[in-house]
């Protein structure tokens, strides 16, 4: 599958080559750090005086290789692709491979950073119980009521919530029971011809 | 009880009155599970004859089970589990990361809280490795239960 890149792209990316392969390097790494952490003006602006080139052509190179290293990944386009998709910029076969470089380099990263922009629910963090006999309340005397109190906790976006919830030994097994099906489904024949043909 | 038609004769304040203490009796008997020799005591000091007792306590028998059921089940706890349904999805690609190729559960547990009659579902995501993880150590809980039940 080829990246498809629009003039104004080319255009960034267009600095590339003037800048020479120490540049590249700079680039890339501003680039990362971009991803990582989000712009950095004064960053740029050192790279800028460093390198001798202009702020903005130094802020456009860095969004230029950004965009694409992050539609690469997310695509997750083999290495034939990646280099048929650059060809289109007539760069030199050296500063090509630093690109590919680059791109295979940070790939894994860039999608873990990716997959963290999805929309989620909120996932399973950790599960906390306590067995406890309930004895007598203000209505009864004399009971054993056994039960299990649980605290689950929660990742919503970045925050932990905890909920206390409780259950019965009956419940338990049946919730036991139904949990392990769910389980045993990844297994059965369907699920594995699914993930087999989907790769 | 005011409309019954055996009691129509009866003056209905006193008939309140009656119901009151005989529902208050039981009551008091239920929850400190009283066996028929402390009540049959407690109503003789009421001055009631025996043919009476003995009716009110084989009443008193007959019903007792339910009625040990329904004061357990009164007060405060916290949100009880009833049930779980789960699903379980195959991600392909979201609109930031194609190729994703993730298996991953929605689990839903189904409360009930004692007080309103609102049911508010806990559900979340999890991975089969956190399933797992949950289901051990429901397991855990299990194994400790029995144990419990042993000693």
């Amino acid at each position: 599958m080829l990246l498809v890149l629009s003039a104004d792209h080319r255009a960034h990316l267009g600095c590339l080559p003037r800048a020479g392969s120490a540049a590249v390097g700079e680039l890339g790494r501003l680039a990362l750090e971009q991803l990582r952490r989000g712009a950095a003006p004064r960053a740029c602006e050192a790279a800028a005086r460093k390198l001798n080139i202009g702020v903005d052509t130094i802020q456009h190179g860095v969004e230029g290789l950004t965009y694409l290293l992050t539609e690469s990944s997310k695509l997750m386009i083999s290495e034939i692709d990646f280099q048929d998709s650059i060809h289109v910029l007539g760069f030199s076969d050296e500063l090509n491979k630093s690109l590919l470089q680059l791109y295979l380099d940070n790939r894994k990263e860039i999608r873990s950073i990716l997959g963290e922009l999805a929309p989620r629910l909120p996932s399973y963090h950790s599960l906390e119980w306590r067995l406890d006999v309930q004895l007598a309340s203000r209505s009864l005397r004399q009971q054993i009521k056994p039960a299990v109190t649980m605290k689950l906790h929660l990742n919503q976006n970045e925050d932990q919530t905890a909920r206390v919830l409780q259950t019965d030994p009956a419940t338990l097994l049946h919730l036991i029971q139904q949990l392990e099906q769910a389980l045993g489904e990844m297994k059965t024949n369907h699920c594995r011809r699914i993930v087999r043909n989907m790769k | 009880i005011l409309d019954d038609p055996d009691l129509k004769d009866i003056d209905p304040t006193v008939l309140k009155h009656c119901h009151a203490a005989a529902a208050t009796c039981i009551l008091e008997a239920g929850k400190q599970k009283a066996d028929i020799s402390a009540i049959s005591t407690c109503l003789e000091d009421c001055k009631l004859d025996k043919e009476r007792i003995e009716q009110f306590c084989t009443e008193y028998q007959k019903n007792k089970d339910a009625l040990e059921i329904l004061l357990g089940s009164i007060g405060r706890s916290p949100l009880h589990i009833t049930d779980v349904s789960w699903r379980l999805e195959y991600q392909i690609k979201n609109n930031q990361l194609h190729k994703t190729y993730q298996p991953s559960y929605l689990v839903t547990l189904n409360v009930e809280s004692s007080d309103s009659g609102s049911h508010p579902d806990v559900s979340f995501s999890c991975t089969m490795e956190q399933l797992q993880d949950l289901v051990g150590k429901l397991k855990d809980a299990a194994k400790s239960l029995e144990r419990a039940t042993q000693m």
